[in-house]
């Protein structure tokens, strides 16, 4: 089975050959990895086994993607006006273009039509579709970009409650950015559009769910909206850090049919969620990378896999990943245990 | 006191633009400052920490809190100082080295604070030496720091082996938290308090003290 065909079941809610992988590492892993296989990028996905591709065209690509040869402690402003400084591997934003509330009345979002933004989906779809799935990511698209990339976090979490309108407005200005930019993308062919908006914390919601619907819900379904009218069959990927359970089922009614990360966190019950939503949503991620992959030995990292795809897999309706990307604190043993074990007990029927 | 429970409430819903006016009705009062600081401000606070430790608000609503206790405080600090007000003791904050979390550390700072903590907050990326060096200079009572990142954790124990090595570790109580450290680490580090979020923090340093309140 092709690794496309086999994503493309297993998004479906179907069980494929076995269970697919999307394993996303860092900059240094990738490095690490690179050094071991000599290849780099798109290709080092694929050597690792991964059966789908994922394109980054949003806010956070700048800070997760680009400038390779940034030193650590090293800054550079992005066309957004925000300013990130290299430390610990991470760009992080240090600086907002949106100091008061009165800028956003002269702030200009960038071009979503820009002619080249979207040069490296086109590439990746040629080179690779006929074999590999394809995501288009837009994180991060609403809620987070407000409060980590443009006007800082405690401002724009302040500002839901001093000034709910404005904050509204701030996310209509992305909603209108992103339905753009990502319409395009359907158009080039991806398979999955993925919505990035972390609102989860390690311990529940960052937000209240009210808020979230009041603020967040109406715009991100209106991208969805604009989406599913570029390809009525376009599969939504929603995407989380931390505990969002309070809002799945919102997210489902506005249109998402498939989840990531499941940080195993807070009331993240991955196995109630499964089987309270399974029949209507797929999984992607759940193995946890903040206590097992760092810490953990080759052979506990082993049984988080077996447990994470007996939890998730059953049915078909997943797709195996971490909780997050892999950083320079996971052994590469644990890289190795990990994979081995993905196709060890990956494999459809599933033997448990 | 009708006042106080006055100052309590609007510092509970974060109206930190009515607090300075029912601050300033309790000082026409008669009720003193260190009254009102306790009484009112940081007994609003506390109402919000406590729901936070429950799970039932949320971290903006802690922001929101906090704010509303400082505009109360920023009126009351010139009486305060004038009237010998001695805070509980000092406590040195900050992020560990190759990590510009900001957000949870300064609400650890704020509950502190309002609790009656006198806060030295140096910030984030704040190198273990560094540390050493302001829990040397300020004789705090605490050290609290956090770390966000699985890959910054290591630090905490960095900082608190540049503690020993400045031979100050046992005049100091370390304190630490960050979403990905556990209170299994935080012992297996060698530090002497863990907490899970801000409101915890606060009690946690106040058992670390032996401080009754």
């Amino acid at each position: 089975m092709k690794p496309r065909e086999r994503f493309l079941k297993a998004i479906r809610r179907e069980e494929a050959d076995r269970v697919p992988q999307l394993v996303r590492p860092g900059k240094e892993v990738s490095q690490r990895l690179s050094g071991i296989f000599g290849v780099s990028g798109h290709e080092l996905g694929i050597r690792i086994g991964n059966d789908a591709i994922v394109c980054q065209v949003g806010i956070n690509a700048i800070m997760e993607m680009a400038k390779a040869d940034l030193k650590e402690g090293e800054t550079f402003t992005s066309e957004w006006g925000v300013v990130y400084q290299r430390q610990s591997g991470f760009d992080n934003p240090i600086e907002h273009p949106l100091k008061t509330r009165e800028d956003l009345k002269t702030y200009v979002f960038p071009d979503p039509n820009a002619p080249r933004r979207l040069d490296e989906v086109r590439e990746v779809m040629k080179k690779y579709h006929k074999r590999y799935g394809v995501i288009v990511d837009l994180s991060s698209s609403l809620f987070e970009p407000s409060m980590a990339h443009l006007r800082g976090m405690e401002n724009f979490l302040m500002d839901c409650y001093d000034d709910p309108a404005w904050a509204g407005s701030l996310l209509d200005g992305l909603a209108d950015y992103y339905s753009q930019l990502g319409t395009r993308a359907i158009e080039a062919g991806v398979d999955v559009v993925r919505i990035g908006d972390d609102i989860g914390v390690q311990t529940g919601m960052l937000i209240p769910q009210d808020l979230w619907r009041e603020l967040v819900r109406p715009r991100m379904k209106r991208m969805i909206q604009t989406f599913k009218k570029a390809n009525k069959e376009i599969v939504i990927l929603y995407h989380s850090c931390g505990d969002f359970s309070p809002v799945i089922p919102d997210l489902i009614e506005i249109g998402v049919e498939f989840l990531s990360t499941m940080q195993p966190v807070g009331k993240m019950d991955l196995a109630r969620i499964k089987k309270e939503f399974g029949d209507r949503v797929a999984f992607k991620g759940g193995l946890d990378t903040q206590q097992l992959l760092p810490n953990g030995s080759p052979q506990q990292v082993r049984e988080g896999v077996k447990d994470i795809i007996k939890t998730l897999a059953p049915g078909g309706g997943y797709v195996f990943m971490p909780a997050h990307m892999l950083y320079q604190d996971v052994p590469t043993e644990n890289i190795w245990a990990m994979l081995e074990a993905v196709k060890d007990y990956g494999r459809y029927p599933l033997k448990f | 006191m009708e006042e106080l429970k006055r100052v309590a409430e609007k510092v509970e819903k974060g109206k930190h633009l009515e607090v300075p006016e029912e601050v300033r009705k309790a000082l026409d009062k008669g009720i003193p400052p260190y009254d009102i600081l306790i009484s009112g401000l940081q007994a609003g606070l506390a109402v919000i920490g406590e729901r936070f430790k429950r799970d039932e608000c949320f971290i903006p609503e802690v922001l929101l809190s906090a704010r509303a206790m400082h505009a109360g405080i920023d009126l009351l600090r010139p009486l305060l100082a004038q009237a010998g007000t001695e805070p509980f003791a000092k406590i040195v904050l900050g992020t560990v080295k190759d990590d510009l979390h900001d957000i949870g550390k300064n609400m650890v700072g704020m509950m502190l604070e309002g609790s009656g903590f006198r806060v030295v907050d140096i910030g984030i990326n704040v190198p273990a030496d560094r540390f050493a060096e302001v829990v040397q200079k300020e004789g705090a009572s605490i050290l609290a720091m956090s770390a966000l990142l699985s890959t910054t954790m290591p630090y905490l124990k960095t900082t608190i082996d540049a503690l020993k090595e400045k031979g100050i570790r046992d005049r100091v109580k370390v304190l630490v938290g960050g979403a990905p450290v556990t209170e299994e680490y935080a012992m297996a580090v060698g530090a002497d308090g863990f907490a899970p979020d801000a409101a915890r923090a606060v009690d946690k340093a106040k058992e670390l003290l032996n401080i009754r309140a």
